[in-house]
């Protein structure tokens, strides 16, 4: 987790945006909440992503970064329609293949060699869903590749629309009883042995399947007018001189 | 102070009540309303949206209720006045967030007309179930302030009302106003801007490093916007006087009870200034009607044809049914025979009334379940059989209505 904040923050920095709010919708340790020079939000399970829409609706100036921690099975409708209607939110969506909070039960995206009882439904392929749903930017990192990721949000938070980075992120010591993946430096490891980087990949191409590698990579980057964008657009053109457009 | 003239639209209408409502909260300058399309409230929503771009305001269909609440308070932390328009099933879905918006001292208005339930229920027809939900609805600890509206008129003048307390108490507020008074047209004057007394956003204006979210000694802290610098950060877990959660067993009992009571206190000790009432003869009533929302205008008529046979009955009319009169129902408890509850449910303020009469008075309700008002009739003979029965009559008695005795025309069996 340390990892993305100060990926987070460098992004920050670099893209030089001055009102951002992050909205997450775990618990934020105080140390790292004192270190961030924004404002952040521990919301309800699953809603960063509406209560960024709110944020950002009412006052557009912000900036609003929605760090998913429940993946997207809480608030998977949010994710989609927000990508359908390409509000201006980046979205971190942390996958560390279980909810390491609550004793590593496994999450929609769990990759079945990590849990000790290997679920047996398919894992949702979020680049492919971020995709389909209309987001402007779609990629995917470990927390290994932390340059690449720092990059990645400095190029989503200066885009304007709705842009998607998943997270491959550690929860190190709550993969109990997965004697290879001990501690984080194990994970590290094991993520860079088995990651490959492919840029521009077709994002149907890059499911998680066990015993595959995880491709990685900035998959996608599209220009869409934002929610705002086409707001104004369309009453401008129903009404004419006597709509002024909401900024 | 007084509204934006460009946020009223002074002039007399002929609308109904959701329509009303919708104005309402332009002039009490709400900015931002997110709601999903749910009959019988999507006239309110759909009036806002039409007038959105004359007041500057922003509105959006959300995916979802969940997504609605939250966006409403994501958008009051941005700065803007915000409300959301639902109905039963709506409602039901935006408690989970009701809870966040209570915890984090988030001002905004939710505005629930209610149709029959339970579920799906009656989507086209009026019902008063959803009563104790609006108190009760989210998990944990917290008070809220609900307003029963129960004509167009009122819609507009207690929407206002709704968003003033709700900046003054920095709390969720609820127009629990039902398909009756939302579909019915009357006509709605609208005052000019000057007559209509708002209460502004206030914002914390101090040195950036001391802005403090949550301070131990005052209950109603001015707000800040985000995105402004302040470094801050709400949470909806347990958390002290600077918004962060706490990480030891003691600590956290120790900021869960602060954090609660808090919540609690801030309504609890300023239930005189919240609660509104409407009286009508209960100097030396017998008997008195309690009622709140549409029933108060069916009971009316009830009250006149008991008051021809001679029968001295008052109206109680709770404007502000959270928090409950505690007070004046056990001063009124020591004067009257009995009160006469109709609600259009099988029982839900009748029990806070019988709570608040500590068996001082009898209690009698008339239930209905929903789809229509009461006849008066039922009213007038619930009215009619309070005032012959016997004092100290144990628990509530439930007077049959007509419609009743139509419907189970023989006594059914309990079970088999």
């Amino acid at each position: 987790m340390s990892i993305i904040t100060t990926c987070l923050t460098n992004a920050v920095k670099k893209s030089r945006i001055k009102k951002v709010c992050l909205v997450s919708d775990f618990l934020y340790q105080r140390e790292i909440v004192d270190s961030l020079e924004f404002d952040t939000f521990h919301v309800t399970r699953g809603r960063p992503i509406a209560f960024g829409t709110g944020l950002k609706l009412a006052n557009p100036e912000l900036k609003v970064i929605a760090l998913i921690g429940d993946l997207i099975t809480l608030g998977g409708n949010h994710f989609m329609h927000a990508g359908r209607r390409n509000m201006d939110i980046v979205v971190i969506c942390v996958n560390n293949f279980i909810y390491p909070k609550i004793a590593g039960n496994t999450t929609p995206t769990t990759k079945v060699p990590f849990s000790q009882y290997a679920p047996f439904e398919r894992p949702i392929n979020v680049p492919h869903m971020a995709k389909s749903s209309g987001a402007v930017y779609v990629a995917r990192w470990t927390t290994l590749h932390n340059s690449e990721l720092t990059e990645s949000i400095t190029q989503a938070l200066q885009k304007s629309g709705f842009s998607v980075i998943e997270v491959m992120a550690p929860g190190g010591s709550y993969f109990a009883g997965i004697p290879s993946l001990k501690n984080e430096s194990e994970l590290l490891k094991f993520y860079y042995e088995n990651s490959v980087i492919k840029n521009g990949e077709d994002t149907r191409n890059v499911e998680i399947i066990p015993d595959n590698k995880i491709i990685v990579g900035k998959f996608f980057e599209q220009e869409r007018p934002t929610f705002l964008d086409s707001y104004n657009a369309q009453l401008s053109r129903v009404m004419g001189d006597k709509f002024k457009p909401y900024v | 102070m007084r509204a934006n003239p460009k946020d009223v639209f002074t002039g007399a209408y002929y609308i109904d009540g959701d329509v009303s409502s919708a104005y309402g909260a332009a002039a009490a300058g709400c900015k931002f309303i997110g709601g999903y399309p749910i009959t019988p409230s999507t006239e309110a929503f759909e009036a806002f949206v039409r007038r959105a771009h004359q007041v500057g305001a922003i509105s959006i269909q959300m995916e979802d209720e969940l997504g609605s609440i939250a966006s409403v308070i994501g958008a009051s932390w941005a700065g803007k006045k915000a409300m959301t328009i639902t109905s039963g099933p709506g409602f039901s879905l935006m408690m989970e967030n009701i809870g966040l918006g209570a915890m984090l001292e988030t001002p905004f208005v939710v505005l629930n007309i209610q149709r029959g339930g339970p579920s799906t229920g009656l989507p086209t027809l009026t019902g008063q179930a959803d009563m104790m939900q609006s108190r009760w609805g989210s998990h944990g600890d917290y008070e809220i302030i609900t307003i029963a509206p129960d004509s167009p008129q009122e819609m507009f003048d207690y929407t206002v009302k709704a968003f003033n307390l709700s900046e003054k108490y920095r709390c969720p507020v609820m127009i629990m106003s039902d398909e009756c008074v939302g579909h019915m047209t009357e006509k709605v004057v609208i005052p000019s801007a000057d007559k209509i007394e708002v209460e502004p956003r206030r914002f914390y204006k101090g040195d950036k490093d001391k802005y403090i979210p949550f301070p131990v000694d005052n209950l109603v802290p001015p707000m800040v916007k985000a995105g402004d610098g302040y470094k801050l950060h709400l949470t909806g877990l347990a958390h002290d006087e600077k918004g962060y959660p706490l990480l030891t067993q003691n600590s956290k009992v120790k900021t869960q009870n602060a954090n609660t009571r808090r919540l609690v206190d801030k309504i609890r000790l300023n239930v005189d200034k919240i609660i509104e009432l409407k009286e009508d003869g209960i100097d030396d009533a017998e008997i008195i009607v309690v009622s709140y929302g549409i029933t108060s205008r069916v009971a009316i008529r009830g009250i006149e044809m008991a008051r021809a046979k001679g029968i001295k009955v008052g109206s109680l009319r709770l404007v502000t049914v959270w928090p409950f009169p505690e007070k004046k129902i056990t001063e009124l408890a020591n004067k009257v025979k009995a009160f006469v509850v109709p609600e259009i449910n099988y029982g839900q303020i009748v029990f806070e009334v019988e709570r608040c009469a500590y068996g001082k008075a009898n209690i009698v309700l008339v239930p209905h379940g929903g789809g229509s008002v009461h006849n008066p009739d039922d009213i007038f003979h619930a009215i009619e059989y309070a005032a012959k029965e016997r004092k100290n009559v144990d628990g509530i008695i439930e007077q049959k209505t007509n419609l009743y005795s139509l419907i189970f025309e023989k006594e059914y069996k309990l079970h088999g």
